[in-house]
């Protein structure tokens, strides 16, 4: 909480009422004639074309789904198909407000998404700029196809359109030559240089995302609004809602602006629900949802009540006349708008669908209520066109159609992905594994003051970069460079260096972060680079993605790793799987700032690594000392990949007790994947993983005086990469390793080094690699915590039972084969 | 009251030594000073006598078994004397343990961490009949040729782990050993098993005899030398005739003096060990593993001896220091000791330099073996005659010096080769030095 507010008690007990504006309803009631001021034939033409074509797609691939065969085309798709026959007034409509500098993000029912949007791209385009952009997109792979097999008169925008319905379709059949050269597939084409950004799976995944669209347009003084599509179903959903908030939080307006120094300017983005009436099967008005119409829920959020409005979805002019509406209202700077458009989906979820929810009386009602016939009806009937121009054009969008099918299909022309004589082609971009220092170097970063000016950066000038000093005594507390300073320093280096860096986190900013990570940086960081977000895990790391996907560098804090739960989808589905579901046109550079607690109990103690580390494209770090903390967050801070940075309550104030002359100043990098020999030995290899290095070393320490045993100690630093070839020289040498970590043994890490290093250095092996771990429990309080946590005597006792017996020692734990399988049995 | 008599430690490196002869029998009468048993570590034999009067009551180590120091080996009390309670517990139960998974029983951990004491291995064979080793203990064992079926398991679940392998190879006990045991056991075995056996090859011509522990010691030890040094050898010779002389005149006047015989052997060590200081390369141990060589402020002179037992090289500490006719007095004692078989353990290592003398026997010069991890070692030789140029002869003798190319190089060899033969051909200018 910013000390400029004062949080007054008189006014917080003030009697009175909360007062809503009315929310306007389906209140569109122009005439064709009264319209026919905004559009010219062609306008209107193109809007009824779009619309034809959307539908056109969309049969094609509903038949292929259900009959195998589109106009005589025989084909088999086993991939998804959801499709929104009914819906496409509405995303013409929307699309057709939409310049080429606003982004739409859609759901896995986008494909009238992506194409509306694309159509009004194409039209929008000079005719060079557009065919460059299809000449460089993927070395020109997809604008090839239609080129060279397909005639467009020599027309670069109907040239475009082939090129727009081929690279989508392409990718919906996961051909080589779609626009994510088949890896993003049905639910996630996309097409950038035309506005269209990256589709969602996920139900109402997009929302976070797109608000991190729109923070990024709105911290990078970026032109343009973003459009957030979702269904009525997906307003069920946390992330969405959260979205709805975090794009309305009041210090927005409020405080960005520091008194003019910058905007103040509301979020551009428009939440708009493509409302037909169904999640799947549930209907959400009279079932699933309570808020009778969706447009409701923007009274929720903020006094504004975030422009809401419900309009009519089936009309094309109406859906226009509404977006535009809210489109100024965004670029005057009085975001978020929320916009529920009112449709009907006539084909299933899914061709599986049987509609057992709905009566076919309904469908037939709505059928009849057919968008694009009536706009046919309408314009025939205001002399627009004549029927004849309408099924000419029918005919050829089915021509054209038939054709962009025969060439997605052919396995010459658009072939797939061959992972025999490519092996490694996902494998290759799963990571961009680049080198960026500033995401933007054209621009000067803002901040509000000299860096040498900074607080924070004046105390660390004062503190000693080791844990000893000259004589070899501790240093004080408060003189020690800590682990917190070794995360900092690289974090300010990097808000000079990138202009697009931003941090936030709950509370990041006047508290410094819970763990003083970010202390006294406030005073040097703009409130639109660094904020408290609100406690919205899903969209905090959400919209760090979105942020990433236009080009910019986040760093994000969920304060305690117990909370990746709650952004469990954004971290699982989204952060990690971008940039190699875009074919690598994606980066995402993305710190993911995590916090392993204890003394806190079962909900706040939780070394999570291993949940992260599961999950393909994710890299994951847990540095354990000041040097290593900064050597590693520079890497990851330059770096392109998003990184789960693992922290550790226990060590944050920890000095620098390995780099004999202290933590380095200036620009130090530790590459991500490179383990750390902390302690040379020659008995036994002690590979630790996070905080419990220390531990380790204390062990080591009574291994050696009291029996003997020399241990050595490798700190793993880094957990996805991981570069094997220190601990297999280790294991070589003693013959013996033990992996110790915080988290519950069961599933952990641990265990994957252990099994690993087994397979690798198996020869050399004088017992079975071992993982030590946590107790499968719940972590109890603190004063019960050497029973779950591994402490040293844990340590040496693995070492004693495992892999050396100890002569004449006696162990307090039972880590017995027999002991163990029974504890498996029990499931603990 | 009943004694236990233990193994007494023979020096401060030996954890253990091998009973070789019981030379009474439970049950027989034992008088103080009575030899009770005969033992030996890897380079000394002993013989324990025994302190008390009595009987003894019970023995609890067989011939051959390798006994840690200070562990019991028998009982000396009065016949019909309760000793249980001087009965090691640790004994068979404890090589029945170490054979079992440790996990039968839910905390006996620690009972799977008993130190290997017993000598004969029960094997770690589980159930099944399948060998628990682990792959780094096997692949030594395979390295070596270490005989598993001896092999005491101290790993966890049973199992032999690397440790359990180095003891047997400390053991010499590998499987060329066991197969020479078993021919030999075979050939002494009953008439009938060997009529039994279809026509042997004949066994008379040869008698095959289990390597004493010096022997295999000696053998590892110059193997080891061999395979993994660079070593070559100068030779060269010096004047004699002034030594030749010195030693006359000393042997005719020792007595009178009260001082030691010294002899030939005693003035060449004194020459090595007033020459050496200025040649520290040759004064130094080569310790390859950690890529280091570690040079030495004194000269620790280590004697080639041949005994009963075989070669042993005892060592006079401080020979740089000591005078020519202390020097001999201490060489004498280390020789006799060595000889009877009586010497410390702790003298019959830390030489920095070893001098071997095979001249009494006639041989001219030859290659002699590194001891390592020292860099060199000297080989006297006999005297011969040579001619001078101008007709005359004088007697020379041969020194051969072998050295570590690893260590250092043969230019700085063969001038210390020079710088010893100049002292010797000028003995008294070095005694005056």
């Amino acid at each position: 909480m910013p000390k400029s507010q004062f949080v007054d008690p008189k006014k917080a007990f003030e009697s009175g009422v909360i007062r809503f504006t009315d929310i306007p309803v389906c209140r569109y009631n122009k005439t064709l004639e009264e319209e026919k001021a905004l559009y010219t034939k062609d306008d209107f033409m193109r809007i009824y074309r779009d619309m034809a074509i959307i539908r056109e797609f969309e049969t094609m691939l509903n038949e292929v789904k259900v009959k195998s065969e589109y106009n005589g085309v025989k084909y088999n798709n086993p991939g998804p198909a959801h499709l929104s026959i009914g819906q496409e007034a509405s995303a013409v409509g929307e699309a057709y407000c939409l310049d080429i500098n606003d982004y739409s993000f859609g759901s896995h029912r986008s494909h009238g998404e992506i194409l509306a949007k694309g159509l009004s791209s194409i039209h929008k385009l000079g005719d060079q700029e557009l065919y460059d952009i299809m000449k460089e997109f993927l070395d020109g792979s997809v604008l090839n196809v239609v080129e060279k097999h397909m005639n467009a008169g020599g027309n670069v925008k109907e040239l475009a359109i082939n090129f727009l319905l081929y690279g989508a379709l392409a990718e919906i059949f996961a051909r080589t030559t779609g626009f994510n050269r088949g890896l993003g597939g049905s639910m996630h084409a996309f097409f950038i240089p035309f506005g269209l950004m990256p589709n969602n799976a996920i139900v109402g995944a997009s929302a976070p995302i797109a608000l991190g669209a729109a923070l990024y347009k709105r911290a990078n003084h970026k032109p343009g609004i973003v459009v957030s599509n979702c269904g009525d179903g997906a307003t069920g959903r946390g992330p969405v809602l959260e979205s709805f908030n975090f794009a309305s939080m009041d210090q927005i307006t409020k405080l960005w602006g520091m008194e003019g120094r910058y905007s103040d300017a509301g979020m551009p983005i428009l939440f708009n629900i493509f409302n037909n009436h169904y999640g799947m099967g549930g209907q959400t008005r009279g079932e699933t949802m309570g808020f009778d119409m969706a447009a409701r829920l923007g009274a929720g959020f903020n006094p504004d009540q975030m422009h809401a409005e419900r309009v009519n979805g089936y009309d094309p002019l109406a859906v226009i006349d509404a977006v535009s509406r809210k489109k100024q209202l965004l670029l005057e700077g009085k975001g978020p708008a929320l916009l529920d458009v009112v449709t009907y989906r006539v084909s299933g979820h899914s061709p599986s669908d049987s509609s057992t929810y709905r009566t076919q009386e309904e469908i037939e009602a709505w059928k009849a209520a057919d968008p694009i016939v009536a706009f046919r009806k309408k314009l025939v009937g205001g002399a627009i066109a004549a029927e004849d121009e309408f099924d000419a054009l029918h005919e050829q969008i089915t021509n054209r159609m038939t054709e962009i099918m025969k060439l997605a299909i052919n396995d010459e022309i658009s072939p797939r992905m061959d992972l025999n004589k490519d092996p490694d082609a996902i494998a290759s971009i799963m990571f961009s594994n680049q080198k960026v220092v500033s995401m933007d170097p054209s621009r000067e970063a803002e901040m509000l003051m000299p860096k040498e000016e900074c607080p924070r950066v004046k105390d660390i000038a004062g503190k000693v970069r080791k844990a000893t000093d000259a004589n070899g005594k501790p240093v004080s507390k408060m003189k020690m460079y800590n682990i917190c300073d070794g995360l900092f320093e690289p974090i300010i280096d990097k808000f000079y260096d990138d202009p697009t860096l931003i941090a936030y986190g709950e509370d990041n900013r006047d508290w410094g972060g819970a763990f003083g990570v970010y202390k006294k940086m406030t005073e040097a960081v703009p409130y639109h680079r660094f904020f408290n977000a609100p406690i919205s895990e899903s969209a905090i790391v959400g919209s760090a993605v979105g942020y990433a996907m236009c080009g910019g560098r986040a760093i994000v804090e969920l304060m305690y790793a117990d909370f990746i739960g709650c952004a469990g989808d954004e971290i699982f589905n989204q952060m990690a799987k971008w940039q190699a579901m875009s074919a690598g046109i994606l980066k995402m550079p993305i710190i993911l700032r995590v916090s392993v607690g204890s003394k806190y109990g079962a909900q706040h103690s939780q070394d999570w690594t291993a949940l992260t580390a599961h999950i393909p494209g994710l890299k994951v770090v847990f540095p354990a000392s000041p040097a290593d903390a900064k050597g590693l967050m520079t890497s990851a801070l330059d770096g392109t990949d998003p990184v789960i940075f693992f922290e550790s309550q226990r060590i944050y104030g920890i000095g620098e007790q390995f780099l004999p002359d202290g933590v380095p100043t200036g620009h130090y990098e530790v590459k991500l994947g490179d383990p750390d020999v902390k302690k040379t030995g020659k008995d036994v290899t002690i590979l630790t993983i996070g905080a419990v290095l220390y531990r380790a070393l204390e062990a080591a320490k009574t291994l050696e005086e009291k029996y003997g045993i020399s241990a050595e100690i490798i700190d793993a630093r880094s957990i996805v990469p991981f570069d094997y070839s220190k601990v297999i020289e280790s294991v070589k040498k003693t013959g013996r390793i033990l992996i110790v970590g915080d988290a519950c043994e069961r599933g952990s890490v641990m265990k994957e080094m252990a099994a690993n290093i087994q397979e690798f250095a198996f020869d050399y092996l004088d017992a079975p690699a071992v993982a030590l771990g946590s107790r499968n429990w719940i972590t109890p309080a603190h004063e019960l915590e050497e029973a779950f946590f591994p402490y040293p005597d844990a340590i040496i006792d693995a070492i004693h039972e495992k892999l050396i017996p100890i002569p004449g020692y006696v162990p307090t734990h039972n880590f017995s084969d027999l002991e163990k399988i029974e504890r498996a049995k029990k499931g603990v | 009251m009943a004694q236990v008599v233990i193994m007494p430690r023979q020096g401060q490196s030996v954890e253990s030594c091998v009973i070789t002869e019981w030379k009474k029998k439970v049950g027989d009468k034992v008088a103080v000073k009575d030899v009770l048993f005969s033992y030996e570590t890897d380079k000394s034999s002993f013989d324990e006598l025994s302190e008390t009067e009595g009987t003894l009551l019970a023995v609890f180590a067989e011939e051959g078994d390798d006994v840690e120091c200070l562990r019991p080996v028998c009982v000396i009390g009065n016949e019909g004397e309760d000793i249980s309670s001087l009965i090691p517990k640790d004994g068979e139960a404890e090589a029945q343990t170490a054979s079992e998974p440790a996990d039968q029983a839910s905390g006996d951990a620690a009972a799977s961490a008993a130190p290997v004491r017993e000598a004969e291995a029960t094997g770690s064979a589980s159930a099944d009949g399948r060998l628990k080793i682990s792959p780094r203990a096997r692949h030594l064992a395979e390295r070596t040729d270490a005989d598993l079926s001896r092999a005491v398991p101290t790993g966890p679940n049973g199992r032999i782990i690397e440790r359990d392998v180095n003891l047997l190879l400390d053991r010499g006990w590998t499987n060329a050993d066991k197969a020479a045991q078993t021919e030999k056991t075979a050939e002494a075995a009953p008439a009938a098993a060997a009529a039994a056996a279809a026509p042997a090859a004949p066994t008379d011509g040869f008698t095959d005899v289990k390597l004493s522990n010096v022997r295999k010691v000696i053998a590892r030890s110059m193997h080891a030398s061999l395979a993994e040094m660079a070593q070559l050898t100068l030779h060269s010779s010096f004047d004699a005739t002034q030594m030749l002389a010195y030693r006359a005149l000393l042997k005719a006047n020792a007595e009178k003096l009260g001082m030691n015989n010294i002899t030939l052997n005693d003035i060449i060590l004194y020459g090595v060990a007033r020459t050496l200081p200025l040649f520290r390369d040759l004064n130094a141990h080569y310790l390859g593993d950690r890529d280091m060589i570690r040079y030495f402020d004194t000269v620790n002179l280590g004697v080639a001896v041949d005994t009963d037992r075989g070669l042993l090289v005892p060592t006079v500490f401080g020979a740089d220091k000591l005078s020519l006719n202390d020097l001999a007095g201490e060489a004498r004692t280390v020789i006799a000791a060595a000889q009877k078989g009586q010497i410390s353990p702790d003298k019959l290592k830390g030489a920095t330099f070893t001098v071997t003398n095979l001249g009494s026997m006639g041989i001219e010069s030859f290659t002699p073996v590194i001891n390592p991890p020292q860099t060199g070692i000297l080989g006297v030789g006999c005297v011969t005659y040579r001619l001078k140029a101008d007709g005359s002869t004088y007697p020379a003798m041969g020194l051969s010096l072998t050295f570590d190319h690893r260590a250092l190089d043969g230019a700085p060899a063969a001038r210390f080769l020079k710088a010893l033969c100049d002292n010797l051909t000028e003995f008294n200018m070095l005694l005056a030095k």
